[in-house]
């Protein structure tokens, strides 16, 4: 056989081999695809974990728990059924996520239940309306939310209390409060979100240069730039919870803390949270 | 007129009516003539009609008439040059068909790639087939070159061609580099961001060669569409241009090179004679290249499809975070290597040991000497090659000097590729090394790898006794989950023990940890953290990161 017949007959082989490759990737092909979609939707939703981890968890909770009167749960059955008729949105679900991350809220839409603290309700997150995230990373956290949608479970919007409400008189006399109920109250209630978690209210545990909350309450009243009525640290402790806009730590002049933890606590929960706070020097 | 159609009258104008047309379309060669050319039969026709080919048709005409059969012995050349053009217009072809599917805008940039990935028949395909031809084309050019210069075949008349060459190597880098860039990965971002720094070591002009080529101080939305068009307008081009200069002093000019043993050799004038003796292109050559052609894309479409090679893909590009070992591509880090060094010191060493104490570093700035000065220093002395040996001699041993400078730059290039690479030189502090190494920043690693059944819930803490089986309460157990965890705590207690180990890769005290999280509907958190106190000022440190685990992540 000369070289040249080698060559055609060899040649024709492989290029018959060839073919069988690309028909047979050709067969596979609707398979791969539906892995490498399926792989994406997966990776996104790692992305869009890390991210509301890092950008979210400190108001919507690690686990999209929320927090009273401040944030909404995401992880909420509610979403995921009635929102949007809630809301009157036409679109999907993920592209109202998108929205909302994306340009925040101005003003909240449920103002009896998560007032926010202060305006906007929810800051915008797109580096398009002077967030910090890009589009892309939006979409990532809101595949991360719709990933809660098979196991949300149906969270208690409000509930019930045990006893009267506790109002907002501070000068009225508390049952004796546990300190250990009040820790499990700041965290239920949310308080940690704002106060330990992230700095968006005043911190309450020890730091180098300033010392607990339960400490500075002990002389905060006597300042000269006291503007509330307390005359007392359980006084001050209950008016910042009840009232907080009497008086306004100074550099939180711009945060509105709920109004409504007068109405959402028992005489007996104020005490206890009181008694957990007046630990914390 | 029924005369005028009897059967064999109309048999033989049938024959001259379809003769012609072949004639029209083959540009030259009738029926016979294309029958005795398949056959590898000798011309049937004079003046041989396959030579009539090389002035009737355009294709022909850039392609030579014939080779002499001693140029064409597959041990001379190993048909380096073919294949880098193989590789070129494969790059074409495919890199064409991809341009329908990209958008060259960075929020669009990496979803077009997801898009060509997973809503596209053959996208995959494609893009494996176009990553894999540049890789090919950087390899084979080099390899071509280095053939060229060990046979000393950029000599007498063809020094123009070696020049030219020389060109195509840079054009063949640039291209391969600034395609780099458009897959919008943090992969390619990094490495091109790498590679535009260097611009700016540029003297005088320095900044402003940098911002021309990213469009703004960063790379964005400038950059990226000007390293597009500078991919599939002005490089492939130029390529064009002088491949098309280079191909034509070959085929037109001066053809293949004789190996030297043959031309300047002591054989005798039979071997000779042989040596000259013309093989055609029509039909012998052509139908090597044919052959050789279908070998390539047996070899290539092999290798994406059944080989499952592929080309990869990172996380979207985020200009804040710049991963852990980030390097420049593989055929740059030489020059990443060659930034390692630093001039300035090891000439105030020197001078230091003989007792004179020099202020360098002020005078010499390293990024430029390393990153401009000499490249373009080696590449005008490539450039020059031809014209620096002046040694008639083509034969390896003719030329002793010649050659152990060729193999001393080949083993520069490669040690200094090296030391281009993270392994060299790069002190990563030991806990950023050791989660590194389990759970990279980008790609897979051990952590990624185990199976998502296996990444049972829970707390495992590091100890001097590595386990052998973390899940004892199932049957099969977690021998993965086992394995990265072992490794893990293997490394741990090394930099813990180890006082042998340089300072920054030691964790005196180390207790690490391995956090395993239901997080969500089939995703887990996984928290790896190290506390250990600091060498020098014993001060407790922890170092600690979350990585997010989804069942279908996929691991390739």
């Amino acid at each position: 056989m000369s070289r040249a017949q080698l060559e055609i007959s060899l040649g024709i082989l492989l290029v018959l081999a060839t073919g069988t490759f690309l028909i047979y990737q050709g067969l596979l092909e609707p398979e791969r695809m539906a892995r490498l979609d399926k792989e994406q939707r997966a990776q996104a939703i790692e992305v869009g974990a890390d991210l509301f981890d890092t950008n979210c968890k400190g108001c919507h909770g690690p686990q999209g728990e929320g927090t009273p009167g401040l944030c909404p749960p995401l992880n909420d059955k509610y979403f995921f059924t009635d929102r949007l008729k809630d809301v009157g949105w036409s679109g999907s679900l993920e592209d109202y996520i998108v929205a909302t991350v994306s340009s925040g809220r101005l003003v909240s839409t449920r103002p009896d239940q998560y007032p926010g603290n202060g305006h906007p309700a929810m800051p915008a997150w797109s580096d398009q309306f002077g967030g910090p995230l890009r589009p892309d990373q939006i979409r990532y956290i809101a595949a991360f939310i719709m990933n809660w949608q098979s196991t949300a479970p149906l969270r208690q919007q409000a509930a019930a209390l045990a006893g009267p409400p506790v109002g907002t008189d501070i000068t009225q006399q508390l049952p004796a409060g546990d300190a250990t109920k009040g820790e499990a109250l700041a965290t239920s209630q949310g308080c940690v979100g704002c106060h330990v978690t992230t700095t968006t209210g005043p911190a309450w545990l020890p730091k180098p240069d300033q010392p607990g909350i339960g400490a500075r309450a002990e002389t905060r009243f006597t300042e000269a730039d006291y503007t509330g009525k307390a005359t007392s640290a359980e006084q001050y402790l209950l008016e910042s919870i009840v009232n907080p806009s009497a008086f306004k730590v100074p550099g939180y002049d711009a945060v509105q803390m709920p109004p409504t933890y007068g109405q959402a606590l028992t005489a007996q929960d104020a005490a206890d949270l009181i008694a957990y706070l007046l630990t914390l020097k | 007129m029924l005369k005028s159609l009897n059967f064999q009258d109309f048999r033989k104008k049938a024959r001259v009516a379809i003769d012609n047309r072949v004639r029209i379309i083959t540009a030259g060669m009738g029926l016979n003539e294309l029958r005795a050319a398949v056959r590898g039969e000798p011309p049937t026709e004079k003046p041989n009609p396959r030579y009539k080919v090389h002035t009737t048709s355009f294709i022909f005409h850039i392609r030579p008439r014939y080779y002499e059969k001693g140029s064409t012995i597959l041990t001379h050349t190993f048909r380096l040059g073919f294949f880098t053009s193989f590789f070129f217009f494969l790059e074409v072809i495919t890199g064409l068909i991809l341009m329908i599917y990209y958008t060259p805008s960075p929020a669009d940039a990496y979803n077009s790639i997801l898009n060509l990935l997973s809503n596209v028949p053959y996208g995959q395909v494609l893009r494996d087939l176009h990553r894999l031809g540049a890789e090919g084309m950087v390899i084979f050019t080099a390899l071509h070159m280095l053939r060229t210069y060990l046979t000393g075949s950029y000599k007498k008349d063809r020094t123009f061609t070696w020049f030219t060459g020389v060109f195509l190597l840079g054009i063949t880098l640039f291209l391969s580099f600034s395609g780099y860039l458009l897959p919008w990965d943090q992969l390619s971002y990094w490495a091109v961001t790498i590679g535009t720094s260097m611009a700016e070591a540029a003297p005088l002009f320095g900044t402003q060669a940098n911002l021309l080529l990213r469009g703004a101080p960063d790379i964005g939305a400038g950059g990226l569409l000007r390293f597009y068009l500078i991919h599939v307008v002005l490089f492939p081009l130029l390529a064009i241009l002088v491949i098309s200069i280079h191909y034509y002093k070959v085929s037109r000019e001066h053809g293949i090179s004789l190996p030297a043993k043959i031309e300047e050799g002591n054989v005798s004038a039979e071997v000779k004679r042989e040596a000259k003796q013309r093989i055609d292109y029509i039909p012998d050559l052509l139908g090597h290249e044919v052959f050789l052609t279908a070998l390539g894309l047996f070899l290539t479409i092999g290798a994406v499809t059944v080989f499952n090679w592929h080309a990869p893909l990172e996380h979207v590009a985020n200009p804040q975070v710049t991963p852990l070992d980030t390097k420049a591509p593989w055929y740059f880090w030489w020059l990443q290597g060659m930034l390692k060094i630093d001039p300035a010191t090891i000439i105030e060493h020197a001078f230091a040991r003989v007792g004179i104490h020099v202020e360098l570093s002020a005078l010499l700035n390293s990024k430029q000497i390393m990153g401009i000065v000499l490249p373009t220093i080696l590449a005008l002395l490539l450039l020059g090659v031809p014209y620096i040996d002046r040694n008639p001699y083509r034969s390896l041993f003719k030329r002793p000097v010649a050659v152990g400078f060729g193999l001393l730059f080949t083993l520069a290039i490669v040690a200094l590729s090296y030391m281009g690479t993270p392994a060299y030189a790069i002190q990563t502090p030991a806990a950023t090394r050791i989660l590194q190494d389990l759970a990279p920043e980008e790609g897979i690693g051990p952590l990624r790898e185990i199976p998502f059944d296996q990444l049972r819930v829970g707390t495992y803490e590091v100890s001097s006794t590595i386990p052998r089986n973390l899940c004892t309460d199932t049957p099969t157990g977690c021998p993965v989950l086992t394995q990265a965890f072992a490794d893990f705590s293997q490394q741990v207690n090394k930099a813990a023990t180890d006082v042998n180990l340089q300072p920054y890769q030691r964790l005196p005290n180390a207790k690490a940890v391995m956090l395993i999280e239901d997080w969500q509907q089939d995703l887990r958190k996984i928290t790896l953290r190290i506390v250990w106190d600091d060498v020098t000022t014993g001060k407790s440190k922890t170092y600690e990161r979350h990585i997010f685990l989804h069942r279908d992540h996929g691991a390739e």
